[in-house]
């Protein structure tokens, strides 16, 4: 991990202010998320993933892919927590100024 | 948290742009990436011995194929490659070298090459022997058909660095070792080569033995060639020490009266036995041709030429074989020199006198046998007879003064009656020739002197 984390740091720098960014927006964004049951089957997805990518089930290049994409899905999360947190903290600040 | 759980589900759509990102990223970064997995595979395998290797990578995913020389330098090896960062998996398609059991090595010489070929235990010693081979051949090429194998006996590489010393010493031939014995075939390059190879092949590492040697040594080569036009006797080849040297070219001298003798022979181990017993008699025979080769080969004489009558070809071709020691061959080729013209009595007289004053009919001390090595010259006066045939012929016997005069006289007549005998016997009239003897009464050179005592001993043809 820390051989790939520096051999993509750009791309991985990309996937986490990407997060920031749309954890920022996500705080004042108005209209549907997504529900709770597709949360739960998404997370579950997600579980799959990381097992198959930690068992090391899948060859080759593809196995490749699926670690890159996992560790950018997990940089965007990130970024989109410490993005909502931020804007959430700025908000609360600002609102009872207003 | 739970303001992060809430949050979360509005998180969304940014997965678009990372999905294009990710995307992106794949398509620029797995080649590059693939190729730094396998520069820092191989520069991690880069002091470890193996044959064969073959990395390709996929993503991170190392497939390693190799031949090891041992189980423990083949797990260190996949060892090496699993612990390159970056590496996630390696496909171990390593295996050990085959074992060669018995375990051959070989090196053959031709005449254009020297090829080393069976089984080799490490590409070092390999190259060590590759190496070897051109320093010690010189200029000859050498062809590399090695396999690497296991299960080479102990102290392989002094062996086989022996063994390539060796064949430098043959013309042609095969040396294989197979396990700890050795076995050798061929021709040596030259005489004394196959006993320096066996003396060498007493230093073999421990262990090892000689299992065949059936190197040969190179035929032992005596050549003469009697040149006409340039009136020389050419000796070439091998003759078997100094003092046989200087009896082959003191004979060659008293056969041969007017040729100059050219001596090109050098000394070395390795004649057959009778030699000397052999060259002699077919020197004596090569000098009653009028022009000729005689080849001797090991045991084998082979005297090709023109002889100058037809009674004396026959006499060569019959006769020679005989005065050979057991075992040796004679292969004559033996034709006859066209007849020249006719001359009359006067020009034969010349002829006569030009050939006796080059060289005497020679004689045993006291006695009237003529000695071989006036074989040569009898065939001349033959020769020279049979071109005047109306001419007759007086042969005529003369001594030196030693003795009694009675005595003298008797063994000039009979020396004289002798060479009659002989020119009859080579197919001359008898009615031609009268022999006479004249004793020590018509003496050429004084008689005080040893010089001038040979000259007297003399036999004269005088044409009537």
């Amino acid at each position: 991990m820390a051989f790939l984390a520096s051999f993509f740091w750009g791309w991985l720098l990309g996937s986490l202010l990407l997060g920031l960014a749309m954890g920022w927006i996500s705080i004042v964004q108005h209209g549907e998320g997504v529900s709770k049951k597709w949360k739960r089957w998404l997370a579950a997805l997600a579980v799959v993933l990381v097992a198959a990518a930690a068992s090391r089930l899948i060859p080759g290049r593809f196995g490749y892919w699926l670690d890159l994409g996992l560790i950018m899905f997990a940089l965007y999360l990130c970024g989109c927590a410490a993005g909502s947190w931020l804007r959430d903290w700025v908000v609360s600040r600002s609102a009872p100024a207003a | 948290m739970h303001g992060l759980f809430r949050w979360s589900g509005k998180w969304w759509p940014g997965v678009i742009p990372l999905v294009i990102l990710w995307g992106f990223a794949a398509w620029t970064s797995t080649v590059p990436l693939e190729a730094d997995l396998a520069q820092r595979s191989t520069t991690a395998l880069k002091d470890t011995v193996l044959d064969k290797r073959r990395i390709v990578v996929a993503g991170r995913d190392v497939t390693f194929a190799a031949e090891a020389f041992s189980e423990e330098g083949r797990l260190s090896a996949v060892a090496s490659v699993e612990a390159v960062p970056g590496v996630r998996l390696v496909n171990d398609e390593t295996r050990l070298v085959p074992e060669a059991k018995p375990f051959v090595w070989s090196a053959e010489r031709d005449v254009v090459r020297v090829t080393l070929g069976g089984s080799s235990p490490l590409p070092s010693s390999k190259s060590k022997l590759m190496e070897a081979a051109r320093a010690m051949l010189g200029g000859v090429e050498v062809s590399d058909r090695m396999n690497l194998a296991r299960g080479a006996p102990q102290r392989f590489d002094a062996a086989a660095l022996l063994l390539l010393d060796q064949i430098a010493k043959l013309k042609d031939g095969k040396i294989t070792l197979s396990d700890n014995k050795v076995t050798l075939s061929g021709m040596a390059r030259e005489l004394g080569g196959r006993e320096a190879i066996a003396a060498a092949l007493k230093n073999l590492p421990e262990g090892y033995s000689v299992a065949a040697n059936d190197v040969k040594a190179p035929p032992y080569i005596f050549q003469a060639y009697k040149d006409p036009v340039a009136v020389t006797l050419t000796l070439t080849g091998y003759v078997p020490d100094n003092n046989a040297h200087a009896a082959l070219v003191a004979a060659a001298g008293r056969k041969f009266f007017s040729e100059k003798v050219v001596d090109n022979l050098k000394a070395s181990v390795g004649a057959p036995s009778g030699f000397a017993a052999a060259v002699v008699p077919a020197l004596g025979a090569l000098s009653r041709l009028s022009t000729g080769t005689l080849v001797v080969s090991d045991r084998e004489v082979k005297l090709s030429g023109d002889a100058l009558y037809e009674a004396a070809a026959t006499q060569i071709r019959a006769g020679l074989g005989k005065e050979f020691p057991q075992g040796w061959q004679f292969k004559p080729e033996i034709s006859v020199k066209p007849t020249a013209a006719p001359v009359d009595p006067t020009v034969c007289q010349q002829l006569f006198t030009d050939l006796l004053g080059k060289a005497r009919i020679r004689f045993e001390s006291g006695k009237a046998d003529i000695v071989a090595d006036s074989a040569g010259l009898l065939d001349r006066l033959i020769e020279t007879a049979l071109r005047c045939p109306n001419a007759n012929i007086e042969v005529v016997g003369h001594t030196d003064s030693d003795g009694e005069e009675g005595a003298n006289q008797a063994l000039s007549e009979k020396r004289a009656q002798a060479v009659t005998d002989y020119l009859v016997k080579a197919g001359l009239p008898a009615n031609r020739f009268t022999s006479t003897g004249l004793g020590s009464t018509q003496p050429i050179a004084g008689n005080d002197t040893d010089q001038g005592k040979a000259q007297n001993r003399r036999i004269d043809f005088v044409v009537r």
